[in-house]
């Protein structure tokens, strides 16, 4: 591609201290993330996945190392800083969709403008639009515990993109559904990357996902093992 | 379809589970229904209590001679002059009333027999049942009319001892300014019954300018001058100023002063209720803590999340506290509603305690009223509101400082 990395990570380690034993969950892990891309990363469990989405969501601090979120160094951002740019540059997809049973469809896919301090209509006009393109339409007033784990991931995706984030990471997006559900939902996030350019980084253990991203990224021993362009 | 805040994000994690909530509330409903009737138990009798004590004698405060606190005898008097009503008139705004009173021992004796008896000698023009409440006690015969310089009233047991019936003649004798002994005569016009012993068997009111004349007193003399305050809570307030104004001419007593065992016993009430009180509001308020922080550990993953997506600790916090502040009004609200109904019951109707009391209880020569009635001060209410908001909002800021220093890593637990 040959554009600028919207992410660049360099030679980042993580070691977890678990009672007298350092984890090392990532080795000097160094890759890029240029826009629009529709990644994988893949690798057995324990191989750094999650330690590595937590750490470019800036949900954790690296232990050496650096991670480059559209020009600016995460390690060099406060606490602050850091929740306005998982705010207003990232947005989270779960494995357990993780949204707010106490609010609605729309309200959960709405809150992230509401924290941005985006005005009703614009909220309205924004989450209307997200519902309707993640096949939601009709079933904004219900709560979560009124959908399905399919309806709820896709609540979870239209709230990760309301905010129009330079990248979106999911953390094993499919893991909680059904092979048809995932088919949908990977159908969903394609077109969504396809037609808007949403940036996704994934983690997954699914062959069925790996086949569908552009780029697979395997992960060993928290090194990058393989980096596969398609 | 309007967008969620974080007021109404509080109030629907509030009713996420029901009976926890429920339960919390009726424990604040439950503390506040308590906190309003005890206090208004206490306000009420107290106030009676001291009114009562005041009405009995010596008013809220009693200007006096400067030794007669400790020596209360009839050659210690004041003397209503200019120096002591400039006085009064400084206080006029917090003042009812202000009259004279001479107050001590006398010996009453018939043909056949002789007993002793306290006196209040006052003005039967000046005053009238609101400021000398033993007059509406009188059950046989009347009030002594005004201008009547030969009547007195006595204890109907003391009469019957002194084996007199209503305009029999008695002799009573008293200890002149002089410290001469001095005899009056009296005709019986009316009886007391107060079934309090002290009274029913050894007091008698008499006019108090036959007693001035017989004491050798002046036209403005008496032993003391009670005041009645219009808020008996500010006795202490008005016989200080009143104190100062007078100087050293004559001292002005508050009533728990010079009537030390009454106010001990209020004192020794109110401390015992203001304790239990205090355990009351720290049971509820652990109860209330102990909601609030389940609440908020058992959504540790919840917050993860909402901090993942932009959320800042600080209204993570508002939130939790927001949830507080909910519990708080519902608190109250209920706490009103349920309070309402037995506190007007109470306070109109009242109990009547008399199988428990078994007749009327003295206190200090005070005579409790058998029937419990309440009657709060609007300030103690406010208080009590007060406390009752601010002990529910405080159990929140922990568990919501807690929600706040959530990591999101750690709660979220991704694979």
């Amino acid at each position: 591609m040959g554009a600028e990395p919207i992410i660049s990570l360099r030679d980042v380690t993580k070691v977890y201290r678990q009672g007298s034993v350092d984890v090392h969950a990532l080795r000097g892990l160094t890759m890029d993330v240029e826009a629009g891309e529709f990644t994988a990363i893949c690798g057995p469990s324990g191989s750094g996945k999650t330690t590595m989405l937590n750490l470019i969501g800036a949900l954790d601090a690296m232990t050496s190392g650096s991670i480059v979120l559209e020009g600016r160094e995460l390690a060099s951002l406060n606490k602050k800083e850091l929740s306005e740019l998982r705010r207003d540059r990232i947005g989270f997809v779960f494995q357990a969709y993780n949204l707010m049973p106490v609010l609605t469809a729309y309200e959960n896919a709405e809150m992230v403008l509401w924290v941005q301090g985006v005005d009703g209509p614009s909220r309205r006009e924004r989450v209307m639009g997200l519902l309707e393109q993640v096949g939601l339409k009709g079933m904004e007033n219900r709560r979560p515990s009124e959908l399905s784990g399919g309806q709820q991931q896709r609540v979870a995706i239209a709230r990760a993109i309301a905010s129009n984030p330079v990248v979106v990471l999911a953390d094993e997006p499919t893991a909680n559904v059904d092979s048809e559900t995932a088919e949908t939902l990977l159908d969903l996030m394609e077109e969504l990357n396809r037609e808007q350019g949403v940036t996704f980084v994934f983690s997954t253990h699914d062959p069925q996902v790996m086949e569908r991203a552009r780029r697979v990224v395997r992960l060993v021993d928290g090194r990058v093992a393989s980096d596969e362009r398609r | 379809m309007s967008g969620p805040n974080v007021a109404t994000l509080a109030w629907r994690n509030l009713w996420r589970n029901r009976r926890r909530t429920l339960l919390t509330l009726g424990s604040i409903v439950f503390g506040v229904f308590l906190a309003v009737v005890f206090t208004a138990m206490q306000d009420k009798n107290w106030k009676d209590m001291i009114d009562l004590a005041a009405r009995l004698g010596g008013g809220h405060v009693s200007l006096q001679h400067p030794e007669y606190l400790d020596k209360p005898t009839l050659t210690r008097t004041v003397v209503r002059g200019e120096a002591l009503e400039a006085a009064l008139e400084s206080e006029a705004r917090r003042i009812q009333h202000a009259v004279d009173r001479v107050i001590g021992p006398t010996m009453l004796a018939t043909a056949g027999e002789t007993f002793s008896a306290a006196f209040i000698a006052f003005d039967p023009e000046a005053e009238d049942e609101t400021t000398l409440s033993i007059l509406e006690a009188i059950d046989e015969g009347s009030a002594l009319e005004p201008g009547d310089r030969n009547g007195v009233i006595l204890g109907h047991r003391l009469a019957s001892n002194l084996g007199m019936e209503l305009g029999d003649k008695v002799v009573y004798t008293l200890t002149d300014k002089h410290g001469e002994i001095v005899s009056g005569l009296a005709r019986l016009r009316g009886t007391l019954r107060t079934n309090a012993p002290t009274v029913d068997g050894g007091f008698c009111l008499l006019p108090i300018d036959t007693v001035r004349d017989l004491l050798g007193y002046g036209e403005d003399e008496a032993t003391l001058v009670a005041v009645f305050v219009e808020d008996q809570r500010r006795s202490a307030g008005v016989a200080g100023r009143l104190g100062r104004e007078l100087g050293g001419t004559a001292a002005a007593v508050p009533w728990n002063t010079s009537q030390p065992q009454l106010a001990a016993f209020i004192a020794l009430k109110v401390g015992g209720a203001v304790i239990m009180e205090i355990l009351i509001a720290i049971l509820v308020a652990a109860g209330i803590f102990n909601t609030m922080f389940v609440s908020v550990m058992e959504r540790l993953r919840e917050f993860g999340i909402m901090l993942a997506i932009g959320w800042s600790p600080g209204r993570l916090f508002r939130m939790i506290m927001m949830e507080s502040a909910w519990l708080a009004v519902l608190g109250l609200a209920g706490a009103f509603l349920i309070t309402l109904g037995p506190y007007l019951y109470l306070s109109s109707t009242g109990l009547d305690m008399t199988a428990i009391y078994g007749g009327t209880v003295e206190v200090a020569g005070v005579g409790l009223d058998p029937v419990l009635k309440v009657g709060i001060f609007p300030r103690n209410a406010v208080l009590i509101a007060l406390f009752a908001v601010l002990a529910t909002i405080a159990s929140g800021i922990y568990p919501a400082w807690r929600a706040g220093r959530v990591q999101p890593v750690e709660t979220i637990k991704v694979v």
